[in-house]
């Protein structure tokens, strides 16, 4: 099973590039143009379907891998880290860092979290639907879904109000969000280790 | 207010020792099975060994532990 792993990943990591171009081609070009192709073309836009599908399939595979097989982790996600451990000095310092990125990072998920819930609006109100003589408003509000509801019908506005400030939760996609994380923990990590490090060698024991 | 007992500091002599045999820290990390970085942090005082490390280091020199480790005393 190892071995079987390690041919997938490889695979996977070979195709990369590939599936990278492929995806800037599509996105230059469209991929309705290629479909109408015969010959040799038609040939390579079967094969580039092909080879997608197939590394879509073996990312599913690898990260399900991840999650399940600590071996797998430790052999992959480790070295994607550049977490070392070669002897007792570097596994306390990397249990250091790991503690500090795990910190930092649920600070800034909880700050997130904020970011997400949160709505405000400014807005400006026609001078005949004045409340109290005051035209400008301010509306706060908390907003929590478990679930996406982009496609739920939302009521139609009807008041005629102009907008001065709107903030209904982050403006980036939660892919992003994902994306972004994965960077921060990696770069936490190793700017905590290398900062560590540092300390060492100037003598100093303590965070 | 309650009276915190000394904070004690682990000195060593790990560089003289090293230098008493003529090891450079490379031979003595691979002699101990550390790496350079661990043996540059011990003698600089940044990394205190494991007991483990420490009597390793003390077996390798053939010698007793408080030979190369010693505690003083740390003004608070």
């Amino acid at each position: 099973m190892k071995r079987l792993d390690s041919i997938f990943l490889k695979v996977f990591l070979y195709g990369l590039p590939l599936v990278i171009i492929l995806a800037i081609f599509s996105y230059r070009y469209g991929l309705g143009r290629f479909q109408g192709l015969a010959g040799n073309f038609k040939l390579l836009y079967n094969f580039s379907g092909l080879v997608f599908a197939i590394w879509m399939l073996l990312s599913i595979y690898l990260s399900v891998r991840l999650m399940v097989s600590g071996s797998f982790r430790n052999l992959v996600l480790a070295r994607l880290t550049f977490i070392r451990e070669r002897d007792e000095r570097e596994v306390m310092l990397t249990g250091r860092a790991t503690r500090k990125t795990f910190l930092t990072s649920l600070a800034v998920l909880i700050f997130l979290f904020f970011l997400s819930c949160f709505q405000v609006s400014i807005y400006r109100l026609p001078p005949e639907k004045a409340v109290d003589g005051k035209t400008g408003i301010i509306s706060l509000g908390f907003g929590f879904n478990l679930l996406e509801y982009s496609h739920k019908v939302l009521p139609q506005e009807t008041l005629q109000k102009t907008d001065i400030f709107s903030y209904a939760g982050l403006p980036v996609s939660s892919t992003a969000v994902i994306l972004l994380l994965i960077i921060w923990q990696i770069t936490s990590y190793n700017f905590s280790m290398q900062r560590l490090m540092r300390n060492e060698q100037r003598g100093d024991q303590g965070e | 207010m309650p009276k915190w007992p000394p904070r004690l500091k682990i000195v060593n002599r790990l560089h003289v020792w090293r230098a008493e045999h003529r090891l450079t820290q490379e031979q003595l990390a691979k002699e101990i099975g550390v790496t350079r970085a661990t043996i540059v942090a011990i003698e600089g005082g940044g990394y205190n060994p494991s007991l483990e490390l420490a009597f390793r280091i003390a077996r390798f020199f053939n010698t007793d532990i408080n030979a190369i480790f010693a505690i003083e005393e740390e003004a608070r």
